[in-house]
């Protein structure tokens, strides 16, 4: 069913642009989508996601560039005719209708008749685990059994790619998390590419097989989760993807796919490109700097002094400062950690765990 | 009830007795049994409302009443809904100059509409007929009947009207099968409310009608030739049914708000 690297990418968007008056919402947007991916835009709210998504599904029509479903141009098409459908936000469901009804409605449009209709809703009441609510009007459910109506309406035209606009926002946690689970379910079972927007980060690594982080209208990184996590490929993606240490620093030599970079703690090398003299970050997330001694392959980072800790139930979230340069750092430690506030530290890191950001 | 409440409480009983002893007077002496709708009050009888009812002016104007208010209320609902819907949903230039104008007449009188309206019909040669009342009303009711669909046509409506779209819906479907369904309540309630006030009105009625008149013109010509307990039963009849048209309108709006 799922038709991993096939020949034509499911959704291909070129050069996509969009301005409101002197606003530029998207800039010069690139992305391609493989059939049965599950896509996540991640982003600050005006980073330009929502309207991306809202150009794939034909509500915005681009300033410039391209749209492409299946190969197919539908950059001039109105969202009637493009094989998308879109879970809303607020839901969007018609309050005059049965919950039955709701979902039938795209399958009415396209002169389905009434007893197949009778029998893909039920499919879909079963596929949301709403069973027996057909009949419900909307004002009797809840929020998340709105939001499971609001999908099966747009699963039940089987769209080609599936758009979801925060669908999330509204619920509370558990749910949240109960509802990430169910989507990632529903979309490897039916195979449908799913694009997905969010500004949650942890719901975007719950969920994605990529995501794709945006800023003030431009792709930053796009990626597996651990990829983009663990390797962000600029400062933004590095920051925005969850806590993390960012240390300034200069060039100081060029090797082969390496470079030594000076900085407040010392000499550092670490996997990348980057021209002698160039201004650079490095990124170190919590959890990667380790406490003790530096083994052979290890990185030293020489001697903190922890100034706060805070227990977080599965870690010890901790604030250090480095004695070079006096750098501020946050560390991970685990729970049964002999160290205490106010103790001095000797830290190290692995080569791997070091990350060069371009700006 | 505690001591200090008594000022509220004899205020609010004073406040409402001001505001509906007329109207408790009007219909208790509409049963009077006597031929003066004044104190004492004489005993029970139904024979007045007998009288209303046999009375065939009255009943051509009630008639009159109920035909100018369905048409005109009518019509405002649906250039109402019409202007509000180009309005939420084309967002034209200068929508806020055309959103003020068409609010606009609610903030001149009835008597200036009536004259406005008296001299333009004057001059296109329409004359003075139930007709012309009934345009009367479409003016003042227009902006009401706007106001409250373009109240109910936010971002949220406008979304589900996508919905309705991305789910293959025309423009034409969308129209008929989700936003006039959606809006159903507030739809309803615009319509009572204007015919409630189209209902009442007797200025514009007044200055616009000559031989076909409405239930409030005869009513008032009536009053000139004396009180007279009929005239006490025709009006707990007109009272009588906008209270039943408000208490309409108040449910509508309710369910309206439900619906959100």
């Amino acid at each position: 069913m799922i038709e991993r690297g096939s020949s034509v990418p499911l959704v291909e968007l070129i050069g996509l642009r969009k301005v409101y008056g002197r606003t530029v919402a998207v800039d010069k947007v690139d992305l391609v989508i493989g059939a049965g991916e599950f896509v996540v835009l991640l982003g600050p709210s005006g980073s330009g996601k929502t309207t991306i998504l809202s150009m794939i599904g034909g509500f915005v029509t681009p300033t410039e560039g391209r749209v492409r479903i299946g190969g197919a141009d539908v950059t001039a098409l109105p969202p009637a005719r493009r094989p998308t459908a879109t879970v809303f936000q607020d839901y969007a469901l018609f309050p005059h209708l049965s919950v039955a009804a709701n979902i039938g409605f795209g399958l009415a449009m396209h002169r389905v008749p009434k007893a197949v209709r009778a029998r893909r809703v039920e499919e879909m009441l079963r596929l949301v685990g709403l069973e027996g609510f057909g009949r419900r009007s909307i004002h009797e459910l809840s929020g998340g059994q709105r939001q499971r109506v609001a999908l099966a309406r747009a699963i039940a035209v089987e769209p080609a790619v599936l758009l979801l606009d925060e669908p999330l926002g509204a619920l509370d946690l558990a749910l949240r998390r109960q509802m990430q689970e169910e989507l990632v379910r529903i979309q490897k079972r039916l195979g449908t590419g799913f694009v997905h927007v969010t500004h949650d980060q942890e719901e975007a690594m719950s969920i994605a097989d990529t995501i794709v982080v945006m800023n003030q209208g431009r792709i930053e990184d796009s990626g597996p989760p651990a990829r983009v996590y663990l390797r962000p490929a600029s400062l933004f993606s590095a920051t925005f993807m969850g806590e993390s240490n960012i240390l300034a620093g200069r060039v100081a030599e060029q090797g082969r796919e390496r470079v030594r970079v000076e900085t407040a703690l010392g000499l550092l090398e670490v996997a990348g490109r980057a021209a002698p003299g160039d201004k650079v970050h490095l990124s170190i997330r919590p959890e990667q700097l380790r406490l003790g001694p530096a083994g052979p392959e290890d990185i030293p980072l020489g001697r903190a002094r922890v100034t706060e800790m805070s227990f977080q139930g599965t870690h010890w979230r901790c604030r250090l400062r480095a004695e070079s340069g006096d750098v501020p750092l946050l560390l991970r430690a685990p729970v049964d950690v002999a160290i205490a506030e106010g103790e001095p530290v000797e830290l190290h890191l692995r080569p791997m765990d070091l990350v060069l950001l371009r700006d | 009830m505690r001591l200090r409440d008594l000022p509220a409480i004899v205020y609010l009983v004073t406040a409402f007795t001001f505001v509906f002893l007329p109207v408790v007077v009007l219909v208790q002496f509409s049963f009077q049994d006597g031929i003066l709708p004044v104190p004492p009050f004489k005993g029970f009888s139904t024979r007045w409302y007998e009288r209303v009812l046999e009375n065939r002016r009255l009943m051509e104007a009630l008639w009159n009443s109920v035909l100018v208010g369905l048409l005109s209320s009518l019509t405002a609902t649906v250039l109402g809904f019409l202007a509000a819907y180009g309005l939420a949903r084309g967002r034209p230039r200068w929508s806020s100059v055309v959103q003020y104008m068409l609010m606009a007449p609610i903030t001149v009188s009835y008597l200036i509409i009536g004259m406005g309206l008296l001299i333009t019909f004057n001059a296109i040669g329409l004359g003075k007929s139930l007709l012309a009342v009934g345009i009367g009303h479409v003016v003042i009711n227009l902006p009401l009947a706007f106001a409250i669909l373009y109240s109910q046509m936010g971002e949220h409506q406008a979304n589900i009207e996508r919905a309705a779209h991305d789910l293959g819906a025309s423009d034409l479907q969308t129209l008929l099968l989700v936003t006039v369904p959606m809006l159903w309540p507030a739809l309803l309630a615009a319509f009572f409310i204007a015919f409630t006030l189209s209902w009442d009105e007797f200025v514009i009625a007044f200055l616009l009608s000559r031989f076909d008149v409405t239930l409030p013109v005869v009513i008032w010509s009536m009053l000139r030739s004396g009180l007279s307990p009929e005239l006490n039963a025709a009006g707990t009849l007109v009272f009588g049914i906008s209270f039943l048209l408000a208490l309409a309108v108040g449910l509508m709006l309710r369910r309206g708000r439900k619906n959100d």
